[in-house]
């Protein structure tokens, strides 16, 4: 069964003068256990579908979708109560920048405790304490930080980046979801902290069958570690498919500029040759092309552009491109 | 070609510990390193966090003040401290270009700075120059009248990027400049430079960790840990070959990810 079924979501941010569709008929689904990557560029609104499956958007967002279920049920149709329930029972999520998210002025040990649901508890009131203690104690267990006493005891500011984003996943992991959201867990992250952080979320998809969604802006740091990608450009999707397939033969002429332009993707490249790359820059929310959005940077793009396209499927391979690469590889 | 830009001899950095009057404590940042770069070519500079690479850059632009060792330009010594010899000479780009840029100034008002500080041209030549060398970044001479908050992450980067060439020097140190921009903008950027490398002769020291950037954009390289220069030599041998272990380890915790593919 999928545990997550999105069809067409888009998200509409409220101004006073006209609404701007951020997000614009967006597709995902996710499996259970599944490693799914969410590529996009800043202002590709991968954040904001994170934040609108958590269902932390405030008023000024209208979040729209033909299909939202979570595991069967439609989230849509439940009230905002019963939907609270649900998500923060089985979707937990990280964010960026793990110092800036942990409170500066509590310690390590008091915020764990904080997370500790009330219902894994078991025994009197004045057991309580103790066993959240303990309980705080085993979630940074779970999370390989072996010394706890001095982790317990410290404040955020005086650990690293790692061992922060370690017990943020800690806090996520303490009621035991179903769904992690990461969203950029490694960004301003050094390589060797990188791969251990990633090498924890693997383990913990592989050991507890929990499904990650992982959000990057670049598309080399996360193809070790998925199963399947989704790309997304300026609010529109672009592709979703298996890393394979987005890796080695991308059919949108997005993916592909964006796997040509990484030069730790092709060795082969000479030292100093140019890069290739799409000319401009993305655009800004309140000039959004017509039609698809790459458009105006699009190498292929022709007068059929202007109409946005739909997703064409390829034995899974979705893409949303009116002329596919699909031929140019035999 | 084989002429010897920068030359740096026995560069090394302590800091004190001012706490304590007696057995002050001595915190070696930079053990003594000695390099020379060429014109056209690149250095890249690679290391964790608190491996001293910060500290060479700051020694190199001068805001810093080194313990030992000299640095020479074009074989005449950089005495610390003169910034005016200096900063036309050698200039910085920084990580965050959003934060760098002072907001309340319009982008003429950013770039004539440096020029009034450290030429003697006038106005009309000054203005002339700035239109010049924002097309050189690719630019429009209509930006001049921007202010930075209008610009996106990649064109305020290639503002930093004009405001370090303006003076036509001849080093430019970009310290982690790539590796907060997007993989599209990232590329453009390389080309960018290596652009103006091959028109204007300069040399770049590249501070990163990202070795797919280093290993396309670098003819040398430098591997630091904990201040002391573990490797250094071609880039394509070293990333072949690596001697140490730590090295290996670096090399290994980037590569791995891209494996099997």
């Amino acid at each position: 069964m999928n545990l997550i079924d999105i069809r067409n979501l888009s998200i509409e941010l409220q101004t006073t003068t006209k609404p701007i569709l951020a997000v614009d008929r967006v597709n995902l689904t996710m499996k259970e256990g599944e490693v799914r990557g969410l590529v996009g560029e800043s202002g590709s609104g991968k954040s904001l579908l994170a934040q609108a499956i958590v269902g932390v958007l405030d008023e000024k967002w209208k979040v729209d979708a033909d299909r939202f279920h979570w595991r069967g049920n439609d989230l849509m149709r439940l009230s905002a109560e019963e939907r609270k329930a649900i998500i923060s029972k089985d979707v937990a999520m990280i964010f960026q920048e793990p110092m800036a998210c942990l409170d500066p002025t509590t310690t390590i040990g008091e915020q764990l405790e904080e997370a500790v649901d009330v219902e894994q508890l078991s025994g009197f009131f004045w057991q309580r304490r103790q066993q959240r203690k303990l309980a705080a104690i085993n979630l940074l267990h779970k999370v390989g930080i072996k010394q706890h006493e001095v982790c317990v005891k410290s404040f955020p500011h005086q650990l690293t980046d790692a061992l922060c984003q370690r017990v943020m996943i800690a806090m996520a992991l303490a009621r035991r979801p179903m769904l992690l959201i990461a969203d950029e867990p490694t960004a301003a992250m050094e390589s060797t902290n990188q791969g251990q952080i990633f090498r924890l979320l693997a383990s913990l998809n592989q050991l507890k069958n929990m499904s990650i969604l992982l959000i990057s802006h670049d598309l080399e740091n996360v193809t070790h570690w998925t199963n399947t990608i989704t790309v997304m450009y300026s609010g529109q999707f672009v592709e979703a498919g298996t890393t394979e397939q987005i890796f080695n033969q991308p059919y949108h002429p997005y993916t592909r500029a964006l796997v040509d332009s990484s030069p730790k993707a092709n060795r082969m490249i000479p030292n100093k040759s140019r890069l290739m790359t799409l000319p401009g820059s993305i655009p800004i929310l309140q000039h959004l092309p017509i039609g698809c959005r790459l458009g105006p940077r699009c190498p292929r793009a022709q007068q059929k552009c202007v109409h946005a396209p739909k997703i064409k499927n390829f034995h899974g391979h979705q893409v949303s491109c009116h002329f596919p690469l699909k031929d140019s590889y035999s | 070609m084989s002429e010897v830009l920068l030359q740096v001899i026995n560069l090394s950095k302590n800091y004190k510990d001012k706490n304590y009057w007696f057995n002050r404590k001595c915190v070696a940042a930079l053990e003594p390193l000695s390099f020379d770069i060429m014109a056209h070519k690149t250095l890249a500079i690679v290391g964790e966090t608190g491996s001293g690479k910060s500290t060479l850059a700051k020694l190199l632009v001068g805001a810093e003040l080194p313990t030992t060792g000299h640095i020479r330009l074009n074989g005449q010594t950089l005495a610390p401290g003169n910034f005016r010899q200096r900063c036309q000479h050698v200039r910085m780009i920084f990580q965050d270009s959003g934060t760098t840029l002072n907001p309340s100034l319009t982008i003429e008002q950013l770039l004539d700075e440096p020029l009034r500080l450290n030429t003697d041209l006038d106005e009309t030549e000054r203005h002339q120059l700035i239109r010049e060398t924002l097309q050189k970044v690719g630019l429009l001479a209509e930006h001049m009248s921007f202010y930075p908050h209008m610009f996106s992450g990649g064109q305020k980067q290639r503002i930093s990027l004009a405001r370090a060439i303006i003076l036509k020097p001849q080093v430019i140190i970009l310290d982690e400049a790539l590796a907060s921009l997007d993989p599209s903008l990232r590329s453009q950027m390389i080309n960018l430079l290596l652009d103006l490398q091959q028109q204007m002769g300069l040399a770049f020291i590249l501070i990163s960790h990202n070795l797919g950037i280093v290993r396309h954009f670098s003819d040398d390289m430098m591997v630091l840990c904990k201040g002391k220069v573990l490797e250094f030599g071609k880039t394509s041998a070293i990333l072949q070959k690596p001697q140490h272990k730590y090295t290996k380890k670096l090399i290994m915790s980037q590569h791995f990810q891209l494996l099997h593919r």
